[in-house]
């Protein structure tokens, strides 16, 4: 598609920087997309937890968050997940961050939604890919820098005979 | 009339000579047959096509990713296919094998052989998704069954139970003698006490049904509503015939087609067949804008959503009792009950309530074809991130249960169209679907 | 693909001033996965998926997604803002090639 034939060398990198072959990707000068970049790495679970939060400690968020996620997919390419705060959504206190984890996903982070207290609500939606069964979670970071977490397992299914 | 078919049918001829090359057509129906023949203009991966190899072998033109295995030695739902299903033969344990329980257990699960687990639940945590159309077999070996029994039912199992939905593995060569002698060892080794149900997910029996992937009329929904407006805008563009559908149909597409497409499928004299609204396009396209609309292409697909999307709403109302009508919806019922190929399946098999209706195929709920198969067609399809037609959607089906397709515009589809359409007569279209 | 960057936004038909409002948004997008050659080895190139969804009510930045290849195909989004006065929102996609999509919506208070 477009671009495609004119493989420029920032691209390379970009690329190389996704696929996790290289670590120059942190050179990178465009803002929203070196973040992006980042964001999403070919990695273990672990690896981006600690790459994404390092040692901060992430607190249970059962009693918080609300993840409305199928508990079984019937094909991994279209999972609906959704996810909802009990926080309050105001200037000096509100939801900064909620990250979306697959954990069984080659590429674990799926996404970081940034929002703001004119959102009102902290409430986000996404379609995600599910590359097998495993866990979903959802995390937290309020604007005074506290992580909480909940996951659910989904399972995914296939056919019987391809179909 | 015969002569209208003609002068149709020719230039679709040279068309196809052209768009596949040395790609042979796979049967010819005799000119004086009482079924209806037309000859496909579909796009060249959905006519169901071959193509020659260097060594002589027949390498079928399927679409791109699906299997391009010949699987001519086995019956398809051709009209002009009188093949009778596969011989019933008794069998008996080739000397000389033994079994192996653990060989057994990887094929049980192969997802490249049956899979099995298809269809039977087993013990085990990484047996995932097991299906329950056939018995639940974690505890079969207590039942203390005869080796040769055992072998012969996985062999060919209608010798035993003349009506089952299971296919003759071993007849058909899905599995070889050895392969089934594995297996015959695995399932003795099947006993209880079984191990306690940790997850009740596990257990086709036990699992939760799934919830479907929500309104798929809601375009931030469904990516079908979105492609459906490509036809749109051309409705009120010129064709190469310099027409446009607006020319003929005007008030746009939404009034003057409503209604329409609650009478699909239906016979058309000028045509002397049954046509879904779908083949009914690839003909009047031509004849009119000079658009071809190829069956299973972007324009027929996204034109066919726009048609019916006119009508949703409004209860399907076929024509039933014509004697054309009669005797296509005949021929339909016929096909859905006949097996076909190598598996010897029939629709039937999996969509009755005699049959798996209700019931898991691994991981998908089978559908019932009484309840309606066919209102939100063409659908979204969430695991291909295509649109998708009845007769793509019968194509898919048939191949990995080892049977060549027919051409996406082949009679045989459309007079199965019409007959699953009889169970949506009187209820409402809602066009388009979003599946799994 | 004359389909891609279509962009679909709904929102309630009734909306009140004051009012916390969920919109749904859908683009038409390929959102590419990597892809592996047959040694499974991953095949360099430039994959072609939306990195970035900014939400823009008022001319102020409400909420944004940052996004990767574990998001799905067409991908679909929702999110909520409080809708304080008429006026434009807009959600805008942008991709690894430098493709930009928008979509827009008036809110009016009913």
């Amino acid at each position: 598609m477009r671009g495609s034939s004119t493989m420029t060398r920032r691209r390379m990198l970009e690329t190389l920087g996704v696929i996790g072959a290289a670590a120059a990707s942190g050179a990178l000068t465009a803002p929203a997309r070196a973040r992006a970049q980042q964001l999403g790495l070919n990695e273990s679970v672990d690896d981006a937890m600690k790459r994404v939060f390092g040692r901060r400690p992430i607190k249970d968020g059962a009693s918080l968050i609300k993840l409305d996620l199928p508990l079984i997919a019937e094909n991994g390419a279209v999972v609906p997940v959704s996810v909802r705060v009990d926080s309050p959504m105001t200037p000096t206190s509100y939801v900064k961050h909620i990250y979306i984890v697959a954990d069984k996903n080659r590429i674990p982070v799926v996404t970081r939604v940034t929002l703001t207290p004119a959102a009102g609500q902290a409430f986000m939606g996404v379609n995600i890919r599910l590359g097998d069964t495993g866990d979903v979670r959802a995390i937290v970071e309020q604007s005074d820098g506290t992580l909480w977490q909940v996951a659910r397992e989904v399972k995914v299914t296939v056919g019987g005979c391809g179909g | 009339m015969r002569s209208v078919r003609r002068r149709l049918a020719l230039p679709a001829i040279a068309l196809s000579v052209l768009a596949v090359g040395c790609a042979v057509t796979e049967r010819a129906m005799p000119e004086d047959a009482d079924t209806p023949r037309w000859t496909s203009r579909a796009i060249p991966e959905a006519r169901g096509d071959f193509r020659v190899l260097p060594d002589g072998r027949r390498a079928a033109i399927r679409y791109k990713g699906w299997t391009p295995a010949d699987f001519g030695a086995f019956r398809t739902y051709a009209y002009d296919d009188a093949r009778p299903e596969p011989a019933v033969l008794g069998a008996t344990i080739p000397a000389g094998l033994s079994g192996d329980a653990t060989k057994g257990r990887v094929l049980f699960l192969d997802r490249a052989k049956g899979p099995c687990t298809g269809c039977h639940l087993v013990p085990g945590d990484d047996v995932w998704p097991a299906g329950s159309v056939g018995p639940d077999l974690s505890t079969i070996g207590d039942r203390r069954l005869p080796d040769p029994y055992l072998y012969q039912l996985l062999w060919d199992p209608r010798v035993v139970y003349p009506n089952t939905a299971m296919p003759p593995w071993g007849a058909t060569g899905v599995l070889t003698p050895e392969e089934l002698v594995h297996l015959v060892a695995y399932l003795q080794t099947l006993r209880a006490p079984l191990p306690p149900e940790r997850d009740a997910d596990r257990n086709p029996f036990t699992r939760k049904t799934p919830v479907g992937f929500g309104d798929g009329l809601d375009p931030t929904n469904n990516p079908a509503v979105l492609l459906a407006e490509d036809a749109q805008a051309q409705w009120e563009e010129k064709g190469p015939a310099g027409r446009a559908c607006a020319d003929c149909h005007p008030g746009g597409a939404e009034r003057a087609m409503r209604g329409v497409a609650t009478r699909y499928p239906k016979h058309l004299k000028a045509y002397g067949r049954v046509m879904s609204l779908e083949d009914f396009l690839e003909a009047h396209g031509p004849e009119t804008t000079g658009r071809p609309y190829a069956a299973e292409s972007a324009d027929n697909l996204t034109m066919t959503m726009l048609v019916k999307m006119a009508s949703n709403g409004l209860p399907v109302t076929l024509d039933t009792a014509s004697p054309e009508a009669r005797a296509a919806i005949a021929r339909g019922r016929a096909t859905f009950a006949k097996r076909v190929g190598q598996r010897n399946h029939s629709c039937a098999d999996c969509h009755t309530r005699d049959g798996g209706a209700g019931k898991f195929l691994g991981g998908r709920l089978l559908a019932d074809a009484r309840d309606g198969l066919t209102r939100h067609l063409p659908t979204w399809r969430t695991s291909q991130g295509e649109v998708w037609d009845l007769r793509k959607r019968v194509q898919w089906c048939m191949t990995p249960l080892g049977t060549n397709m027919l051409a996406a515009d082949a009679v045989e589809y459309a007079e199965l169209e019409l007959y699953l359409t009889t169970f949506d007569d009187g209820k409402p279209l809602r066009v388009p679907g979003i599946r799994h | 693909m004359s389909d891609l960057g279509k962009v679909r936004i709904r929102v309630p038909s009734s909306i009140k001033p004051g009012d916390v409002v969920q919109v749904r948004t859908l683009v038409i997008h390929p959102m590419e996965r990597i892809e592996r050659d047959a040694q499974g080895k991953i095949i360099p190139k430039t994959y072609n998926y939306i990195t970035r969804v900014v939400v823009t009510y008022l001319g102020k930045t409400v909420v944004a997604f940052d996004t990767t290849q574990s998001v799905s195909e067409n991908p679909f989004f929702s999110f909520a803002f409080r809708a304080t006065d008429p006026g434009p929102l807009s959600v805008e996609f942008h991709d690894t090639t430098g493709g930009r999509y928008e979509g827009k919506v008036d809110i009016t208070f009913a």
